[in-house]
């Protein structure tokens, strides 16, 4: 699942560790010129002889795409709809749903829709599309025969994500000056001024973005989290860990003894497992937690890792941040 | 000089070399309890551990709070699991005999998703009780299979009825963490085998059942060496080897699920170290059960801390330690060890 992906995915790999070799070579590229055409997360240009019709999308780029009037004919997600973030809200009705874990999409169905383009995200760490990352089965992966693969890259930015995925929409054929793409567009950038003004007057806050787990602490690396970077942009110091692990750069990760090793003001909470009593449960359960001085003081937020695909989805969850941090105090971690 | 004094002699010094053993055992567990991933001066190691810091400071912490029982578990876990296996090579006479290959691990990782996906538990501090019925009842499940017929549970008996145990749990785990995938990120930290985030809560919980099994596995010692001179000498020389058979079981059963229970399936300890302590003592369980328990907590204690220390600010799991020590060391002792039969 996208969800847990950086997590579970790390562990597949550490327990499968012979089990790299896999060339993780985009979809081929059909030679023929033709009207219709797209850069590729990775940079390669993906042509077809005509404008793809039946679409197979992972969750939260189907999400994207469906935002823009591009409804696709099968979805795989990485966990139930029913709960997925990205696809939670939206009617489904009429769309095959091809997977709810992660790495496990049923190929078979997904090949009777006769798809034409398959629609994930490019992973620049792992150079690979959502669905085709190393830990996902080898039958799942055959999703890439069927058709040619595109998406856009999680590179620097949400925003650009968001960008990327108008722009393949309209290549689509999305007419995208519909007035309620407009207002969601609108809400948005309300959402940036009054996140940016918040932060602001705010000079001295730090935040960390953190998940903790049983056997570690995971601190995220903003630098492979594109909505982390898009707070630092906006102003607000993100703390960047300073030893991401270099097999799986999206964390550092610390020991329990070592969970002190950052003092920020405000701690931003993977939100795949935040809850309103979480921070109480881990300060119970792990001696060193409450050691964080923003976690003994309460000072948790929910952060939308790793999920975030719409301008509508990001601005809700900026108005939770801006509330968050205008609650939020400077000293709590010096 | 007659075999016999050679035996004389070596037992002469095998008593010393117990508690030479206990010394390092001692000296390895204070190092324990001083190195780890977070950088702390032996001066507040000490201050810690004799109470004259106060209690707020994360080094008080740290030591008190989380080394002090993890070597304590580390201590526990390991005599368990060495006793275990060495137990087990004597009463199935296989010296490839470990707790895994006898359904412990796969009946406590059955247990550990069923616990998760049917009854929604959570977290480890709850889970090790069903981890721990899982390690029990597998056991007495390959002992039951195993003894059906007239001659009861003979040692290839054994060694096929775990193995079908074994295949058969597993397929269940399999079955249920492909369809729930709570329960395949549960299992994932369990099933590496960690002595790191348990506490105080589990190390207590799981303290009475090894100090009992370890005690009982004391007097077993006698029993073991009749076994293994072949059951039909045994029962010549007036043994129940039924008896002793389900007494044994009922041992491995309680150590090996205890520390499975606690730490997860962790590795070549119960498979390596009682052959150490075999070619240190000879063929008497008298004195390879007390070095094997003396032993096994040395090379866990000495993974753990190689893994705590190699990955800073992280650490690796001991199971994975003991996984890439443990097999060149095992590959050795075939090699040039004499790898004597149990």
């Amino acid at each position: 699942m996208r969800i847990w992906r950086p997590i579970v995915a790390a562990a597949v790999l550490s327990l499968t560790l012979a089990a790299c070799g896999s060339t993780d070579t985009p979809a081929a590229t059909p030679t023929s010129a033709g009207p219709w055409q797209f850069t590729n997360g990775n940079g390669e240009v993906v042509k077809a002889d005509k404008t793809p019709t039946r679409i197979i999308a992972h969750a939260g780029e189907a999400a994207a795409l469906m935002s823009f009037g591009i409804k696709p004919v099968g979805v795989y997600a990485d966990e139930s709809v029913k709960t997925d973030p990205n696809l939670k809200d939206l009617d489904l009705t009429g769309i095959e749903i091809l997977g709810e874990e992660w790495g496990k999409i049923d190929v078979e169905k997904a090949a009777s829709l006769r798809p034409d383009l398959i629609v994930g995200d490019w992973w620049p760490a792992e150079k690979a599309h959502s669905g085709l990352e190393e830990g996902v089965d080898e039958k799942s992966k055959k999703l890439k025969e069927l058709a040619p693969v595109v998406g856009v890259s999680q590179g620097k930015s949400i925003v650009d994500l968001a960008e990327g995925y108008e722009k393949l929409a309209v290549s689509l054929g999305a007419k995208v000056d519909a007035p309620e793409i407009a207002a969601s567009k609108k809400k948005f950038s309300d959402a940036v001024e009054a996140f940016k003004t918040a932060v602001a007057s705010k000079p001295n806050l730090t935040v960390l973005a953190m998940s903790p787990a049983d056997d570690k602490v995971y601190v995220a690396n903003p630098e492979y989290a594109p909505e982390l970077l898009d707070f630092q942009k906006w102003g607000l110091k993100v703390v960047n860990p300073d030893k991401p692990d270099p097999g799986f750069p999206y964390w550092e990760n610390l020991s329990w003894e070592n969970a002190d090793k950052y003092q920020p003001d405000l701690i931003l909470w993977d939100g795949r497992s935040y809850t309103a009593t979480a921070n109480a449960e881990w300060g119970k359960k792990q001696p060193t937690w409450f050691a964080i001085k923003a976690a003994k003081a309460g000072a948790v937020a929910s952060w939308p890792a790793y999920w975030l695909h719409t301008y509508g989805h990001f601005a809700a969850e900026l108005d939770k941040l801006t509330t968050a941090i205008k609650a939020a105090g400077e000293n709590v971690g010096s | 000089m007659s075999s016999s004094t050679v035996r004389a002699r070596r037992a002469l010094a095998l008593g010393p070399g117990l508690a030479a053993l206990g010394a390092i055992l001692a000296l390895v567990a204070f190092a324990s309890i001083t190195l780890g991933s977070r950088d702390i001066g032996l001066s507040d190691v000490l201050r810690a551990l004799f109470g004259l810091d106060g209690d707020g400071s994360i080094e008080h912490t740290v030591t008190v709070d989380m080394r002090v029982p993890r070597t304590l578990l580390g201590i526990g876990v390991g005599a368990g699991l060495g006793v275990a296996g060495a137990v087990l090579q004597g009463v199935t006479r296989n010296p490839l005999a470990d707790t895994g290959i006898m359904g412990v691990n796969s009946g406590a990782a059955a247990f550990v998703v069923l616990a998760i996906t049917v009854l929604g538990v959570r977290g480890v501090g709850v889970y090790i009780w069903f981890a721990f019925a899982g390690a029990i009842l597998a056991t007495l499940l390959v002992y039951a299979i195993a003894s059906l017929g007239r001659e009861g549970a003979t040692p290839v008996k054994l060694a096929l009825a775990g193995a079908a145990v074994t295949a058969g749990m597993g397929s269940l785990t399999t079955g249920i963490v492909m369809t729930n995938v709570d329960a395949l990120n549960e299992l994932r930290f369990w099933q590496v085998g960690s002595l790191a985030g348990r506490y105080a809560p589990i190390l207590s919980g799981v303290a009475p059942f090894l100090i009992v099994g370890l005690v009982a596995s004391l007097a077993c010692g006698r029993a073991l060496n009749g076994l293994a001179l072949g059951e039909d000498t045994a029962r010549g020389l007036g043994q129940r080897v039924g008896l002793t058979r389900a007494a044994a079981f009922a041992i491995v059963a309680v150590l090996a699920g205890a520390a499975t229970a606690a730490c997860g399936p962790i590795v070549f300890v119960g498979l390596i170290v009682p052959h150490l302590a075999r070619f240190i003592c000879g063929p008497d369980y008298r004195w390879i059960l007390p070095y094997s328990m003396l032993l096994s907590p040395i090379v866990l204690l000495l993974a753990d801390i190689v893994g705590r220390v190699v990955a800073r600010p992280g650490e690796l799991q001991v199971g994975v330690v003991l996984g890439v020590l443990g097999a060149p060391v095992f590959i050795g002792i075939v090699r040039y060890g004499r790898l004597s039969e149990a």
